[in-house]
């Protein structure tokens, strides 16, 4: 007990290092660094709030760049249209995305399963259609967002350090909560967590809302890093493709599992920068081979043969441990 | 007359079963003399579906082996150990809902040996089961659940096997209709064909088989010429009542 | 009133290509009861060999037709075997992944190769036209589209209802442990199902490819037509199918008649989820 005790202070003292760190990093990183941790940081939340969606409510969803693309043209518009503060505009861009799912909520859970997964993609693609015939976006023509001209990178890497690892912080909370548990009850038997009289509907719609919201957030500060929106792009399924990479390869159903495959994503899309299709191409069978050979990704892996798990949505893993027995 | 010396058939030997971890067979033995026809009795989940389905390559044995005609049958695929002759009519008939009743039983002759008589084999069926060439063109949803069961057993003998697995024939059916299915198993094997009945029902299951078999919890408790075993014993493993569970 | 008449007229010839696109979704889906998210892409891919072949014999389709075919079959059966095989029996969520995936992987593959400009292969039956009235005319690749069609549907319904092999896709469809129980190879007929899908992807990629122009990305669009061509013709029925195609071609052509040019698509993606929300099943249900 007293090992058990320690081992989870090393795990926080660990982990508060490691938050030091990339707090301090644009002092002792290089910018290019600085850069790739930027994007480490929002895909990082992407990544997250995929797997809150698949891996813990078990909905999976194809269509995370309607969010993405909301959240990215609201900055676009409030800052260029409305001339608002960015961060206000893209506090705005969650919001949006958060309503927008709400609304499509009604139509879209009533579809199970695949029906889900294609309706949120076809969702996307209207709505990119959409976008590319709305005289108030500029149909494809699409907006230079220029407050974002001035800004360093080290002022943009905060601001994602701030939606990324608030991503992992509030997964870990809902987790954490009575909330977390229904839902990994939910994955795990539906019709068993229905019959104990878990509001799966609310608990769903709850979880997808969220999701939304921070997927728009981070939808909001991309577009602040790329400073240009069309809607082609901005609604393009290769948001979700990220995500479900991501998240496959890192590590379904765990928290740590985002944050390893978002360092894979990004390191990669870097390495091979030059070569952008062999990038997706061996993302993409990577992937496969880990569904069929590894399905519980990087971190599942981990955490099934040698018990590492950093972030534990259980109340007390080493209590359960002890009275289990095993793992 | 049939004795447990003559060459069997088919054999069980020392058969285990895992699902997971849970163990559904324990060291099962079982002889099924050719032309004979073998009750195995028990209850609800005593194991009889598992033992059937292990005999029919629907689960792999964890230890032990099953041969038919002296062959290692035991991690053979089920369509071909249907080719080597045995098949089974599931717990529940199966049937194909939306093929209809002479389509169902077409596909039973889908095996070149037994399609080249196909012919001959569906007369034989509608001969044993009348009902079934009165409903020939409709499809199989339509049917009540004693023709279903028919229907089952004759896509059964369009196979043309030798050894025919029946799963809980009577199951949810009227006593009237199930006696009739029984007096034509006994037909059939009349003929020559070998049956393995899994029941629940005691005394049909002792009245017409030659030799009986009663699990509980996934053993064999008992065993015995059907015509010799005393019926309130046999119910009294049945339940698992002392000495036997 | 021409207009109109010549939008209904467009829409039903359309429709039937979008039958053909949508077959082999319906077939897979009915037989494994997975929905193949890399189908659109399939088609492209076929459509993009087509291209190749066609340009290297000089516009012969036919050939590229039957290169094409081989092709694909192998592709096919390499999908099956790695990938599908292996996890058609493990829930929902793994096949969809993993041809999601595999999706992906396509679409970068054909930029990789071909560039992401618009493509189309050539032919001299694009424009003109066959058929004219004083109320409407019909295209020659749009009839040939609607014709070829047919003749896809028809045939494959005859081998589905009328062949042993047929009878042998159905009863898997139906109940694998008592496909089983007869003696059928249930994973050799699911090989063979999915090089039914093949042959009907590469017909219909070569038509489309006739008939608009395409990118590495245009997979995506094909899915749509064909999940919304399943799903309102009901799956797994190849009668249900044609109509549902119909159905979805009238609805894309009326909405740009109604609602102009650029709302083509989008008016077909909304009717395709007003039917996924209210009627998940198909507008055809419980038919053969």
């Amino acid at each position: 007990m007293a090992l058990g005790g320690r081992v989870a202070l090393v795990r926080w003292i660990v982990l508060a290092v490691i938050v030091v760190l990339l707090i301090t990093l644009p002092l002792w990183a290089t910018q290019g660094m600085v850069n790739v941790s930027l994007l480490v940081m929002l895909y990082m939340a992407v990544g997250e709030m995929w797997n809150l969606l698949a891996g813990y409510a078990g909905l999976v969803s194809l269509g995370q760049q309607i969010f993405i693309g909301l959240g990215g043209y609201s900055l676009a518009v409030f800052t260029e249209v409305y001339h608002l503060n960015f961060l206000l505009a893209i506090l705005i861009g969650g919001v949006v995305s958060g309503v927008f799912a709400l609304v499509i909520s009604q139509p879209i859970f009533k579809m199970k399963g695949i029906y889900f997964a294609i309706g949120t993609w076809i969702v996307a693609e209207a709505l990119a259609l959409y976008f590319l015939n709305w005289s108030f976006v500029r149909y494809g023509l699409g907006f230079n967002i220029r407050t974002t001209y001035n800004m360093t990178t080290d002022y943009l890497y905060f601001i994602s350090l701030v939606v990324g690892l608030g991503s992992v912080l509030l997964v870990y909370l809902i987790m954490r909560t009575r909330g977390g548990l229904a839902l990994m009850a939910m994955r795990d038997n539906e019709l068993a967590a229905e019959v104990m009289g878990i509001g799966l509907y609310k608990t769903k719609l709850m979880i997808f809302l969220v999701s939304a919201f921070v997927t728009g957030l981070a939808g909001g500060v991309l577009y602040l890093n790329i400073s240009f929106i069309q809607p082609t792009a901005a609604f393009s399924i290769q948001w979700t493709v990220a995500a479900v990479v991501i998240v496959i390869i890192g590590g379904i159903g765990t928290m740590e599992g985002p944050i390893v495959g978002a360092v894979i994503y990004v390191v990669l899309q870097q390495y091979l920068y030059d070569f952008p299709g062999f990038s997706m191409i061996i993302l993409g069978v990577i992937a496969i081979s880990i569904i069929l050979v590894a399905p519980r990704g990087i971190m599942g892996t981990l955490h099934e043969k040698f018990g590492w798990e950093v972030l534990s949505a259980r109340r007390n893993p080493r209590g359960m441990k002890a009275v289990a027995g095993s793992d | 007359m049939l004795s447990q010396e003559d060459g069997a058939l088919l054999a069980v030997e020392n058969l285990d079963v895992h699902y997971g971890d849970l163990q559904a067979l324990h060291n099962v033995s079982l002889r099924i003399p050719q032309g004979a026809i073998v009750s195995i009795i028990g209850a609800n989940g005593a194991g009889k579906s598992t033992l059937l389905g292990a005999i029919t390559g629907l689960n792999k044995p964890t230890r032990g082996k099953i041969t038919f005609r002296n062959e290692d049958i035991s991690s053979i695929h089920t369509h071909d150990i249907v080719s080597r002759g045995i098949t089974m009519s599931p717990e529940g008939s199966r049937v194909f809902e939306k093929m209809s009743v002479e389509e169902n039983l077409l596909i039973g002759a889908y095996l070149s040996r037994a399609r080249k008589k196909r012919r001959e084999l569906l007369e034989r069926v509608y001969g044993l089961f009348p009902i079934l060439k009165q409903k020939s063109g409709q499809l199989a949803t339509y049917l009540s659940g004693g023709q279903r069961q028919m229907l089952a057993i004759g896509r059964a003998l369009m196979v043309d096997p030798e050894v025919i697995l029946c799963d809980e024939v009577s199951l949810g059916l009227a006593p009237v209709i199930v006696k009739d299915i029984y007096h034509k198993i006994v037909e059939i094997n009349r003929e020559g064909m070998t049956f393995i009945l899994v029941e629940q029902d005691v005394k049909r299951s002792l009245r017409y088989s030659h030799y009986s078999y009663v699990m509980v919890k996934g053993r064999i408790v008992m065993e015995g010429r059907s015509a010799q075993l005393p019926e309130e014993q046999v119910r009294e493993a049945y339940f698992g009542i002392s000495r036997y569970a | 009133m021409e207009v109109l008449l010549q939008s209904l007229v467009n829409g039903i010839l359309l429709g039937g290509l979008y039958a053909v696109i949508g077959l082999g979704m319906s077939l897979i889906f009915g037989i494994m009861g997975l929905i193949n998210l890399a189908h659109g892409d399939l088609i492209i891919v076929s459509t993009y060999i087509s291209m190749v072949v066609a340009l290297k014999y000089s516009g012969n389709i036919f050939i590229a037709l039957l290169i094409t075919v081989l092709v694909m079959i192998v592709v096919g059966f390499f999908c099956q075997s790695v990938l599908i095989n292996r996890v058609v029996d493990k829930g929902a969520e793994p096949p969809l992944l993993i041809t999601f995936g595999l999706s992906v992987i396509l679409q970068n593959v054909l930029q990789l190769i071909f560039g992401a400009d618009a493509k189309s292969i050539p032919t001299k039956l694009a424009a003109a036209n066959v058929i004219t009235t004083p109320w409407f005319s019909i295209s020659a690749i749009y009839l040939i589209d609607f014709v070829v069609s047919i003749l896809v549907i028809l045939s494959l319904h005859f081998i589905i209802m009328k062949t042993y092999f047929g009878r042998a896709i159905r009863a898997t469809s139906g109940d694998v442990m008592a496909s089983e129980l007869v003696g059928l190879n249930t994973k050799r007929v699911y090989a063979v199902t999915m090089a039914l899908a093949m042959i009907t992807a590469s017909i219909a990629g070569l038509l489309v490819g006739m008939t608009f122009t395409y990118y590495p990305t245009t997979g995506t669009e094909y899915l749509i037509i064909a999940f919304g061509v399943v799903v309102i013709g009901g799956m797994g029925s190849l009668v249900g199918t044609l109509l549902g195609g119909i159905i979805l071609g009238l609805a894309q052509i009326l909405g740009s008649y109604f609602f102009g040019m650029a709302y083509q698509l989008f008016f077909g993606y909304v009717v395709l989820l007003v039917i996924l929300t209210f009627r998940p099943q198909g507008l055809f249900a419980n038919t053969k």
